[in-house]
C-alpha cells in the first residue's frame, strides 16, 4: 500500500550530453528504461536514480525537467542534479564548480541556487546562453541549459534540493572547437569522486524529508479498519505524529481497540493528547 | 561561521556593510538587486536552511518602527517595536519566527540612520507619554551584537530621552555594550527564560539558563535594569517544581533593586502557523502537550495557563511588587 516506503533517497539527474551523463549512467549503475520516450530516460534497479538526457539549450532543459519529474513521478523530497560542462576563464580548465548564482541575457533578474553546506569545492555565477559564446571575460562560468533546469526544477522542490555542478571545459586558452566526446567524458570523469560526494548530501537530505513527511506507522493500518473521511484522515495524521513521541505502536493500538467508529478513534487519541505529561528529561 | 553573504547593490559601500563584511573575510559574497530575491520566496526548506543560515545585507526602505501588538507592553501607554534584523540564529522550538517567515536566512539592515529617525520622531510626537520600545521583535535583540553593533547604537538615541524605555529582549549571554557603559536607567535587559531540563530540549543553539542568570547577575548588580520573560510558559512533567525551582534560584542570584519587571506569557500559536511549524518538525515533544485549538490559537486550555501563571505569579510576588509583573497575552 505504502509504496513511498520502499523509496528512501530520491534523485533526478539533467544532463545536456550522453558524453557528460556516461561516467555518472555508469557508476549509479543506471539503465535505459524500456519505453519509448521523448528524451532519453535512465534509472537505477531501485528506482531512486533517474537520468535524463536532455541536449543542448535552455528548451530541451527546461522541457525535460518537467518530462522526468512527470514520468518518474519525482516527489516534493526529490533531490535535483545538473552536470555538464561549461566555458571559463576565471576557473582551471578541468574543476568542477557549484552554481550559486545565474543570470541570462534574457531576464534582469538572477536566480539564486544554494549550495551544499560545508564544502570545499569553489563556487561560481553562471551565466546561461542561448547562443555559443567566445568572448569569456564578463562571466565566470558559461553554460546553455543552467538557468533553465533551475527554473524549472525550483517549481518542483525546494531550492536546497537542488544542484548545478559544471566543469570547465573550455575557455580562452582552451578552445571550444576542440572539445571532443572522449574530452568530455573525461572531464567529468576525472571529477567523478567529487560529484559522488555532492550527490551523497543530496541523497543524505533527500532520505530525511522523506522520514520527515512519510506517514506514521499506524497510519495505513488505522485507516483499513475504519472509514475516515479526508478531513479526519488529516486530523488522525495529526494526532498520530503527536502520539508517536510518547507512546509506543502497540500501546496505541491497545488505545484504540475497542473504538467503533472513526469519530471515536479520533476523540480517543485525542483525550491521550490531552492527558499527556511531557516528561522533558527525556529529550 | 557564515559561509554565502548576499548584499545588496544598493548598500555596497554603506559604512555598516563593510564593518560586517569585515568580520566574515572567509566568506562567499554574491551581490544582489533586493533581499526579497533570497529571503522568504516560494519553495524553501526553512529546516534545511536553518542548518547553515546565510547571511544578507540589505537596506529596510519603510515601517521602520511600528507598534507593538496589543498585550506586548510592560506598563506603558504606547508601546512601539524595531527589527534591525529578521531571523535569529538560536532555534527555539516554539519560536513563531519558524512559522512567520519560509526562509531561514538572516536579513540585517544596515541603514540604523533610518531607524534613529523614525524612533525619534515618534519620541517627540509622545514627550508626554509613557512610551516603551521593544528592540528585536523579529529577531533576538542582542543574539548577534557582536556582528551588528547595533543596541550600542540605538543606546545613543535613548540616553537623550531618559523618560523613553527601551526593552532588549534576549536568550543571549552577550554583556556588550552594556558592561562597558554607564548604567542608563531607561534600558531593560529583558531575559526570556524556562526551567533548564525544558530549555535544553527546546531552546536549541541558545546559551543555557544558568549561563543566562550569571549574566543577569551580573548585569543587574552592575546597575543594569533587568526583565524577566518567563514566556512561553512551558508545561508538563513536574512543571511546578521545575518553575518554583527556576524561580527561586533567579529572584536569589539576583539584585532585586534591579528588577524591572517580570512577565508570565502563554505559549500560543495562531492556527495556520502550527501548522507550518508542526509540518517543519513533526516529532518534536512539543507538540504532543496538550495543545489543542482555543480561540483561533493553538494553546494549552485555558485552565493550565492560568493555573501556570497563578502559580508563578503567586511565587514570585514573595519576591516583587504586584505592579512589577505583567502578563504577555499576544
Ligand atoms: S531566541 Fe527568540 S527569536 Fe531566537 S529562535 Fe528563540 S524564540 Fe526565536
Amino acid at each position: 500500500m505504502n509504496n513511498l516506503k520502499k523509496m528512501k533517497n530520491s534523485i533526478r539527474w539533467v544532463v545536456a550530453l550522453k558524453e557528460e551523463a556516461q561516467v555518472i549512467l555508469d557508476y549509479y549503475k543506471l539503465k535505459p528504461i524500456n519505453e519509448k520516450t521523448i528524451y532519453p530516460i535512465y534509472k537505477n534497479e531501485e528506482e531512486t536514480h533517474w537520468l535524463i538526457i536532455c541536449g543542448i539549450g535552455r528548451n530541451n532543459a527546461a522541457a525535460s525537467t518537467a518530462y522526468l519529474y512527470s514520468y518518474s513521478k519525482a516527489s516534493i523530497y526529490t533531490s535535483w542534479i545538473n552536470i555538464g560542462i561549461a566555458g571559463s576563464d576565471k576557473g582551471n580548465y578541468g574543476d568542477l564548480y557549484l552554481v550559486d548564482k545565474i543570470s541570462t541575457y534574457e531576464r534582469k533578474k538572477s536566480t539564486y541556487p544554494s549550495t551544499m553546506p560545508k564544502s570545499t569545492l569553489p563556487k561560481m555565477h553562471l551565466f546561461t546562453s542561448d547562443i555559443p559564446i567566445s568572448d569569456y571575460t564578463s562571466y565566470e562560468l558559461i553554460d546553455m541549459e543552467g538557468s533553465a533546469f533551475f527554473d524549472i526544477a525550483s517549481k518542483l522542490t525546494s531550492k536546497e534540493f537542488i544542484c548545478l555542478m559544471k566543469v570547465i571545459s573550455d575557455g580562452p586558452k582552451n578552445d571550444i572547437k576542440e572539445i571532443t566526446k572522449s574530452k568530455i567524458s573525461n572531464l567529468i570523469k576525472v571529477n567523478l569522486y567529487k560529484i559522488i560526494d555532492v550527490v551523497s548530501y543530496y541523497e543524505r537530505i533527500s532520505e530525511a524529508e522523506f522520514l520527515i513527511i512519510d506517514k506514521p506507522e499506524l497510519f495505513y493500518d488505522i485507516k483499513s479498519k475504519w472509514h475516515f473521511s479526508a478531513t479526519q484522515s488529516y486530523r488522525l495524521e495529526t494526532l498520530l505524529r503527536r502520539i508517536e513521541t510518547f507512546c509506543n505502536k502497540k500501546d496505541i493500538e491497545k488505545t484504540i481497540k475497542n473504538c467503533e467508529t472513526s469519530n471515536s478513534v479520533i476523540n480517543v487519541l485525542n483525550t491521550k493528547i490531552k492527558n499527556n505529561l511531557v516528561n522533558w528529561s527525556k529529550f | 561561521m557564515i559561509e554565502t553573504i548576499y548584499v545588496e547593490d544598493a548598500i555596497q559601500n554603506h559604512p555598516k556593510t563593510k564593518f560586517i563584511l569585515n568580520k566574515f573575510k572567509k566568506s562567499r559574497i554574491i551581490s544582489i538587486n533586493k533581499y526579497g530575491e533570497i529571503f522568504n520566496k516560494r519553495n524553501q526548506n526553512f529546516r534545511i536552511q536553518k542548518a547553515n543560515p546565510c547571511l544578507i545585507l540589505a537596506h529596510k526602505k519603510d515601517n521602520f518602527v511600528l507598534p507593538a501588538p496589543e498585550g506586548f507592553g510592560i506598563g506603558s501607554s504606547k508601546n512601539f517595536y524595531f527589527s534591525h534584523m529578521y531571523n535569529c540564529i538560536y532555534d527555539c522550538r516554539y519560536c513563531f519566527l519558524q512559522g512567520m517567515y519560509s526562509s531561514a536566512n538572516y536579513v540585517i539592515f544596515v541603514n540604523f540612520e533610518d531607524f534613529d529617525i523614525s524612533i525619534e520622531k515618534i519620541i517627540k510626537n509622545n514627550l508626554n507619554t509613557k512610551v516603551t520600545f521593544f528592540s528585536g521583535y523579529d529577531c533576538d535583540s542582542l543574539a548577534l551584537e557582536n556582528v551588528t553593533g547595533f543596541a550600542k547604537h540605538i543606546l545613543s538615541i535613548f540616553r537623550k530621552y531618559p523618560q523613553i524605555e527601551i526593552e532588549f529582549r534576549t536568550k543571549s549571554i552577550q554583556k556588550e555594550p552594556f558592561l562597558s557603559l554607564k548604567p542608563m536607567r531607561n534600558v531593560i535587559l529583558a531575559y526570556s527564560l524556562m526551567p533548564e531540563l525544558m530549555s535544553n530540549s527546546l531552546d536549541n543553539k541558545a546559551p543555557s539558563i544558568s549561563k543566562r542568570i550569571r549574566v543577569i547577575s551580573q548585569l543587574a548588580s552592575k546597575g543594569w535594569k533587568i526583565g524577566l520573560r518567563f514566556d512561553p510558559l512551558i508545561h508538563g512533567e513536574n512543571w511546578k517544581e521545575l518553575y518554583q525551582e527556576l524561580l527561586e534560584n533567579i529572584y536569589n542570584n539576583i539584585s532585586i533593586d534591579n528588577l524591572h519587571s517580570v512577565s508570565f506569557g502563554s505559549l500560543r500559536f495562531p492556527k495556520r502557523m502550527f501548522r507550518d511549524i508542526f509540518k517543519l518538525y513533526p516529532h518534536e515533544p512539543l507538540f504532543s502537550s496538550p495543545l489543542s485549538l482555543n480561540n483561533k490559537m493553538i494553546s494549552y486550555d485555558i485552565e493550565i495557563e492560568e493555573e501556570m501563571t497563578s502559580f508563578c505569579k503567586n511565587l514570585s510576588l514573595k519576591y516583587i511588587n504586584e505592579g512589577q509583573i505583567f502578563k504577555c497575552s499576544i
